[in-house]
């Protein structure tokens, strides 16, 4: 069992570190320069978006121009004509973007949006940002909590160690106050996935706190997939009564059992669509706070020729945004627990017998 | 279209004020009732408490549904 595992680690890690030496430096005008203004939503938007690029720091070189530092992101694709197309593209502008893509048979509009020149169906299957991203967490996840379980085995009904001491608590409040209330006496079998999902929110609510990467659980596609996989496990679990109450009310006149069926079926879906926009908005919300609260030194600044204004409202700006980052670093433990919480309700009541749920009409 | 465009943002800014309204007094009234009957009955504070927190995670969906639709407004 160890074998694979140190195995993996060591694909993963190679895999990460290769990706540095990729980064490539090229000297570019920063768009919001182009425009002449500064524009808040372009600044919210690149933030805040994923994209294929890593993008790390502009450097002003003098003149309007910048030295852009990031690491370009490979593009997968697959075509309907070539099969699958593994490339990079060299520059940071669209145009720079568009001109490498042409290379290679394919066009780039602003948004990132890939086509082929000649007319072919293109799947855009590319590792973006997010996705290093969640390698990463996934990574430090691996060494940590394997470390904290191979510290188990070794010292087995021993008083905890080093970082074992901090998580220990969080692990038993998730079994105890989580799985074991909603989950029936069945919760052995979901305690780790709802540690899986409690840690991986918690870490990528955090690292995306952390400067120069991307918010992870503020992608909606992340949130949506998180929402999926309980969505699968709900309707796995649930027992002959739960399809019972969705597609034949019991106790009710026909014509109000095919209402209710309707109904049913709504509420069915909303539960996942309200844990993806709910971790999404969460999330989402505090970067938007945060970028505009500094965005705000800039607006005020009028780009350096009002140094008065930029001053004036540098003080409140930091100390707004550090209230917010504070509260966020609540927030992503909030989040993270509250999202797991609803995962444990939900499958508890597809679980739950006829004779339970009868109790409460 | 600059007026059409103008309205467009007001209503998403009217919209996103008018849904803080509703999240906020729906969360006023929920914590103002589980303090009362923590106040009450101390011994049943940790079950009021985790009854509390689900019930503001719903609330807080339903309001966040209508900011996102607010910020698709705004952003569109």
């Amino acid at each position: 069992m160890n074998l694979p595992i140190s195995v993996i680690l060591r694909i993963i890690v190679v895999l990460v570190l290769a990706f540095p030496t990729l980064a490539r430096a090229s000297e570019t005008k920063a768009e919001g320069e182009q425009s002449g203004g500064f524009n808040v939503t372009e600044l919210l938007l690149h933030h805040v978006l994923d994209s294929h690029d890593w993008h790390i720091v502009d450097i002003p070189t003098g003149g309007g121009k910048y030295f852009t530092v990031s690491v370009s992101l490979p593009w997968l694709l697959y075509d309907s004509e070539k099969g699958l197309k593994f490339f990079f593209l060299h520059g940071h502008t669209p145009e720079e973007l568009n001109a490498s893509a042409a290379e290679h048979g394919y066009q780039i509009d602003g948004h990132g949006h890939i086509a082929s020149l000649t007319g072919a169906n293109v799947v855009d299957l590319s590792p973006t940002k997010t996705v290093l991203h969640i390698l990463m967490v996934a990574l430090v996840m691996l060494l940590l909590f394997t470390r904290i379980a191979s510290a188990y085995k070794a010292r087995p009904n021993q008083a905890p160690k080093g970082a074992q001491s901090f998580f220990e608590p969080l692990i038993v409040f998730i079994r105890d106050e989580i799985a074991k209330p909603n989950l029936h006496g069945k919760h052995a079998a979901f305690v780790p996935y709802l540690l899986t999902l409690f840690f991986f929110i918690w870490f990528a609510n955090i690292f995306g706190i952390m400067p120069l990467n991307s918010n992870i659980a503020g992608n909606i596609s992340v949130t949506a997939a998180l929402a999926v996989l309980t969505f699968v496990l709900i309707q796995f679990n649930g027992t002959k009564d739960y399809w019972g109450h969705i597609f034949w009310f019991p106790g009710l006149p026909v014509p109000l059992k095919l209402l209710m069926t309707v109904v049913e079926i709504v509420g069915l879906l909303t539960k996942p669509v309200a844990l993806a926009i709910r971790l999404f908005a969460n999330i989402s919300a505090g970067h938007f706070m945060v970028l505009a609260l500094i965005s705000l030194i800039f607006l005020l600044g009028k780009q350096g020729q009002s140094v008065g204004g930029a001053l004036g409202i540098l003080p409140l700006s930091l100390a707004f945004s550090l209230f917010i980052l504070t509260l966020e670093v609540l927030v992503a433990i909030v989040q993270a627990y509250i999202f797991t919480l609803l995962t444990a309700v939900f499958i508890g009541q597809a679980m739950e017998s006829h004779d339970h749920a009868e109790a409460g009409h | 279209m600059l007026l059409e465009s103008g309205m467009d943002k007001m209503g998403a800014g009217i919209g996103a004020g008018v849904a803080v309204i509703g999240a906020g007094l729906g969360i006023g009234k929920l914590a103002a009732s589980a303090v009362e009957s923590m106040a009450r009955q101390p011994e049943a504070t940790n079950d009021v408490r985790g009854a509390m927190i689900l019930t503001a995670a719903f609330v807080e969906g339903v309001a966040l549904f209508a900011e996102v639709v607010c910020l698709l407004i705004a952003l569109g």
